[in-house]
């Protein structure tokens, strides 16, 4: 309804949130709609997240520590919820980054041989 | 390849959660505001950017929220990515299903009723046979080695008890028991040697040395026997004492320990007190004194501890590890083979060459099966209850989610998951289930403590610790919770499925089908029927043995129990000798014989109608000769009875004489048979002269009487023979005295020209006369149980009053249930119908059509219940048979008049919704409708 400037807007591949939100992390604290922003338009567009997948993935990756919240003041006084990577999360991006090179590097091996 | 999958982090990250989620559960308000917040945040900047980029901010604020989606519903997604969002909603469902239950109370107390009733019925009945078969012996350690052990002839249950020596044998030769003990029964009277030297009157055991040690007891005070002790005849006069004794009758005095008590008139060191609640290995009955077997002449006089033709033992011992019982089993019959073969033992002895093992806890075998199947009818019949309520309730339920269709389906409608309101549903079937189960518990408290009181026969004191025990309190809750669920799966899915629409709709026309037959409602007749069949079954059972009852009051005896008061005397028990207690007697009959009233007065082995008899081969002239060159016995029950006891009991003599003064040991052995006995084995007549041999001897028939029951009123007119005590020595003997002015004859139960009162009172005062007459022949005596015959007899109905009494109150419960069914199927229906009786009342049904219809449908259900009851009635009275005094399974009257009660019932509950239906306001109903 809303995405009619994104033909091609796709859902984030199944397990590859955690990763897109920890490297959207690694470089400064942000909120969540800065996330989201940043992974939409680094993706130019291609990967869209709705908050509420966001919020959830947010609060998971919180509890298993590889994130750390707090609560600030924005410009217009409101409170917004600035995450931050912990050690843990950085540890966890390097893994993550390497895993998902290796296996990006295996499809596309595959899908050339294919052709 | 993870770093964090190792053991440390995932705990650590576990724990992260667990106290995270404890705390979002904790303060849930402040982190659903933190959820708005942020998700108000996302919101906001959506907005700002959209302006930023140039769109005016009414038209960014639409396309912002259209992106980002209902915001309640994406909170409620994130809420429910939590794990203490499932403790939460549990949390919810189980107070908004209370709630619920609130909301109608009449069904919440009715199916928390009718499943506390089943549940207390059912846990009532196990935990009686579970006190009376499997209570384990109190203190005992690792009872599971423990095995009771039973002589008996190889290819039947009959036994015997052992003699001393014998065990002595198989505890000396056996491999296969780590140890072995042995006990005997006795009666006990156990006085202090200092105050007035009254003395108490207990039951108590004769035991090997090993006893306790070999159960594992520990004493409370003091302690058990040294082997030394039970080494030498009468030379070691210890006893050991219950505690609930000790405290009550000794005064919990523990300096008594290592001084002097007087048992059965010899004075013996106490040297311990058992460990509470240790009653012995017989659990059920209390024995509360234990004096070792090399003292058994000083508790019971004419008994000879070293004599291998005795038979008076109970055996146990406790298996050795690594041994089955097989092993133990093969072990003791070699043995006993061997002891038989040693030729040291009373002939009859030899043809008890097998060992059966049995369980150590409860009631000796033979009592088990009897008690067993007497149990299986009475917890068949609280099953057959149980399964009524769980139908019951199954009814109500099911009702109940159809009429709250509508409700699931604009939930349904609403977002709700299906699984979301199916759970809701079970939670609230499962409360209800809890809530009836803990009130069943407490029924079955209530039911069991009232057990525990119900006054038993004999004078033996029996103990049955029948506090509901926890097993069966789980087993009972397990099953509830369980049928919570099955009960409430089907009608859940039901409330929950498809067809949305149709069901905001109310469906009122399929809901009109629900008598009709085929329909949602077919579950709900099926039900009702069933539960009105299933509880016929258990009226007409009730009906049955109510009839036995009342035949068996009117049973005719054959004596006259009235106006006959008794007691029974155990000399033994008061450290007599055989002459002691001889002259004891003979002065104790003419005392009695003296007192004013008194017609009659004789002694006798044991009081009629007490579920005992004693039974011995006899050998008649005309028998075949057996192999071993004799000739081939019968057995038949005799008594053992003084020379008045015919005119005592009024038991009438057809020919011949009764006993007289001179038929003593230096006489004629002589007998006076019954009719039976000269029907089944003189036929041409002419009995008395005749005679027969028993024991060896020659035995003359002199009399004949006529036909009585002797051990119960059930039994079948058998052969039954009379000898006189004095020619049969029995130590223990009952006194029995008729008195007074009831000149009437016949059974029991017949109206008196003397009123009720002054019976009584005549009865309190020979009974007091005949205490105050032993008493003053030995003031040390214990004081005596006397009562009148009447009452002691009264005990021979026992089973089938408590039978009835069990399938009465479960049959009444169990109708009531129907009928409530039924009642509330019929207004449920009504309910659902109204728009159409309105339909057929505008059209001109008169109000009397309208209820004749409603009617109909209730007692089509009715009937086809009573139908099939009646049929299964007719297949479970065969197993009450034995309960039922000859009163035919198939009895008539008791058929048609419980039929007759069940149709009455089941209109009633038709009329009543029927009568509201032709009440029914067309207008109001179709504007409604």
């Amino acid at each position: 309804m809303g995405d009619q400037e994104t033909p091609e807007n796709t859902d984030v591949i199944q397990g590859t949130l955690d990763l897109l939100i920890l490297k959207s992390l690694s470089l400064e604290p942000m909120h969540g709609f800065g996330v989201a922003r940043r992974i939409e338009q680094i993706s130019r567009g291609v990967f869209k997240i709705n908050p509420g997948s966001l919020m959830i993935a947010f609060q998971r990756m919180e509890r298993a520590g590889m994130l750390d919240a707090e609560w600030r003041q924005t410009e217009n006084a409101r409170r917004a919820k600035y995450y931050k990577l912990t050690r843990t999360g950085k540890k966890q991006l390097e893994v993550e980054t390497a895993d998902w090179r290796r296996r990006a590097a295996a499809v596309a091996r595959l899908l050339n041989a294919e052709a | 390849m993870k770093l964090e999958t190792s053991m440390g982090a995932r705990f650590v990250s576990w724990w992260r959660h667990s106290i995270r989620g404890a705390d979002a559960l904790l303060h849930e308000a402040q982190t659903d505001r933190n959820d708005a917040d942020e998700l108000q945040h996302f919101y906001e900047e959506t907005v700002n950017e959209l302006v930023r980029q140039g769109m005016p901010r009414t038209q960014a604020e639409r396309q912002a929220r259209a992106s980002i989606g209902n915001p309640t519903s994406t909170r409620e997604t994130v809420r429910a990515a939590r794990w203490e969002n499932a403790v939460h909603s549990v949390v919810t469902d189980i107070s908004y299903a209370l709630r619920m239950l609130r909301r109608s109370p009449v069904f919440s107390v009715v199916v928390v009723l009718v499943i506390a009733l089943g549940i207390g019925a059912v846990t009532s009945i196990l935990s009686a046979a579970n006190a009376l078969l499997f209570t384990p012996i109190s203190g005992a350690v690792n009872a599971d080695r423990l095995v009771g052990i039973d002589r008996v002839q190889p290819g039947t249950n009959g036994g015997a008890q052992a003699s001393q020596p014998y065990y002595v044998f198989l505890r000396e030769r056996n491999r296969t028991l780590s140890a072995m003990a042995a006990w005997g029964k006795a009666d006990f009277s156990i006085g202090r040697t200092t105050g007035n030297g009254e003395s108490v009157a207990v039951y108590g055991n004769i035991v090997s040395a090993n006893f306790f040690s070999v159960l594992g007891v520990t004493p409370y005070l003091g302690r058990f026997f040294l082997p030394e002790e039970d080494a030498t005849p009468n030379t070691h006069p210890v006893v050991v004492v219950a505690y609930d004794f000790w405290r009550t009758t000794l005064g919990a005095d523990s300096t008594l320990i290592g001084n002097e008590v007087l048992v059965n008139g010899t004075a013996f060191t106490l040297v311990g007190v058992a460990p509470p609640k240790f009653r012995g290995v017989f659990t059920p009955i209390i024995s509360s004194a234990w004096v070792p077997l090399m003292m058994v002449s000083r508790i019971r006089p004419t008994s000879d501890v070293a004599s291998p033709h005795a038979s008076w033992l109970w055996m146990f011992g406790r298996m050795r590890d690594g041994v089955n019982r097989e092993a133990v089993r093969a072990d003791l019959v070699a043995l006993t083979k061997q002891r038989i073969a040693e030729r040291v033992e009373a002939d009859w002895m030899w043809r008890l060459s097998d060992v059966r093992l049995v369980s150590l806890t409860g009631l000796p075998d033979d009592a088990q099966k009897v008690i067993r199947a007497f149990m299986s009818v009475l917890l068949g019949v609280s099953l057959l209850v149980l399964l009524i309520a769980c139908v019951n309730v199954a009814a109500m339920l099911s009702a109940r989610a159809l009429a709250r269709m509508p409700e699931m389906a604009i939930r349904v409608a609403l977002g709700a998951a299906r699984g979301r309101v199916i759970r809701q549903l079970l939670t609230e079937n499962l409360v209800l289930f809890a809530i009836g189960a803990g009130a069943g518990i407490a029924i079955a408290m209530v039911a069991t403590w009232a057990f525990e009181r119900l006054p038993l026969p004999n004078a033996v004191p029996i103990s049955l610790e029948l506090s509901p025990d926890w097993r069966v309190m789980m087993i009972a809750l397990v099953v509830s919770l369980f049928t919570g669920l099955l009960f409430g799966v089907v009608p859940a899915r039901q409330a929950a499925s498809a067809d949305i629409q149709s069901r905001m709709r109310g469906d009122s026309r399929s809901g009109g089908r629900i008598i009709g037959g085929v329909s949602r409602g077919l579950v709900s007749n099926v039900l009702v029927v069933a539960q009105l069949a299933l509880s016929l079954v258990l009226l007409v059972s009730a009906g049955l043995l109510l009839r036995a009852l009342v035949r068996g009051a009117q049973t005719d005896p054959g004596f006259q129990a009235r106006g006959v008061t008794v007691t029974t005397l155990r000399p033994e028990a008061w450290g007599y000798d055989a002459q002691r207690a001889n002259a004891f007697y003979q002065l104790l009959e003419e005392r009695v014989r003296a007192i004013p009233g008194v017609t009659a007065v004789s002694y006798a082995e044991r009081l009629p109608l007490q579920f005992s008899s004693s039974g011995d081969n006899i050998q008649l002239d005309d028998a075949p000769i057996g192999k071993d060159g004799k000739r081939q016995g019968t057995v038949v029950t005799y008594s053992l009875v003084g020379e008045q006891y015919f005119d005592v009991l009024r038991l009438p003599l057809m020919s011949g004489r009764t006993f007289v003064r001179g038929d003593d040991s230096g006489s004629a052995r002589v007998a006076v048979v019954n009719e039976q006995f000269v029907k089944r084995y003189w036929p041409q007549g002419n009995a008395v002269g005749r005679s027969f041999t028993f024991h060896d001897r020659r035995v003359t028939v002199v009399g004949v009487a006529r036909n009585a029951k002797y051990a119960s009123l059930t039994e079948p007119n058998d052969p039954h023979l009379y000898f006189p005590l004095a020619q049969e020595m029995r130590n223990e003997r009952s006194l029995m005295v008729r008195s007074g002015n009831s000149a009437n004859s016949a059974g029991f139960g017949e109206a008196r020209p003397v009123s009720r009162e002054t019976e009584l009172s005549q009865q309190r005062a020979m009974q007091a006369a005949i205490r105050d007459a032993i008493k003053a022949i030995d003031a040390a005596l214990p004081r005596a149980d006397v009562t009148s015959l009447e009452k002691s007899t009264s005990f021979a109905l026992l089973p089938q009053r408590i039978a009835a009494m069990v399938t009465g109150a479960m049959g009444a419960v169990g109708l009531l249930l129907a009928t409530v069914g039924l009642y509330g199927i019929i207004s449920y229906s009504v309910s659902r119908r109204s728009r159409e009786i309105g339909i057929r009342m505008a059209l001109g049904a008169r109000a009397q059509d309208v209820q004749r219809l409603v009617l109909a449908s209730g007692m089509k259900l009715a009937g086809l219940g009573v139908l099939i009851g009646l049929i299964l009635a007719m297949g479970a009275s065969q197993l009450l048979v034995a309960y039922l005094y000859g009163v035919s399974p198939l009895d008539a009257p008791t058929f048609v008049a419980t039929a007759a009660l069940f149709i009455a019932v089941a209109w009633l509950a038709s009329w009543l919704p029927a009568r509201r239906a032709a009440g029914l306001d067309p207008v109001v109903v179709l504007r409604q409708g």
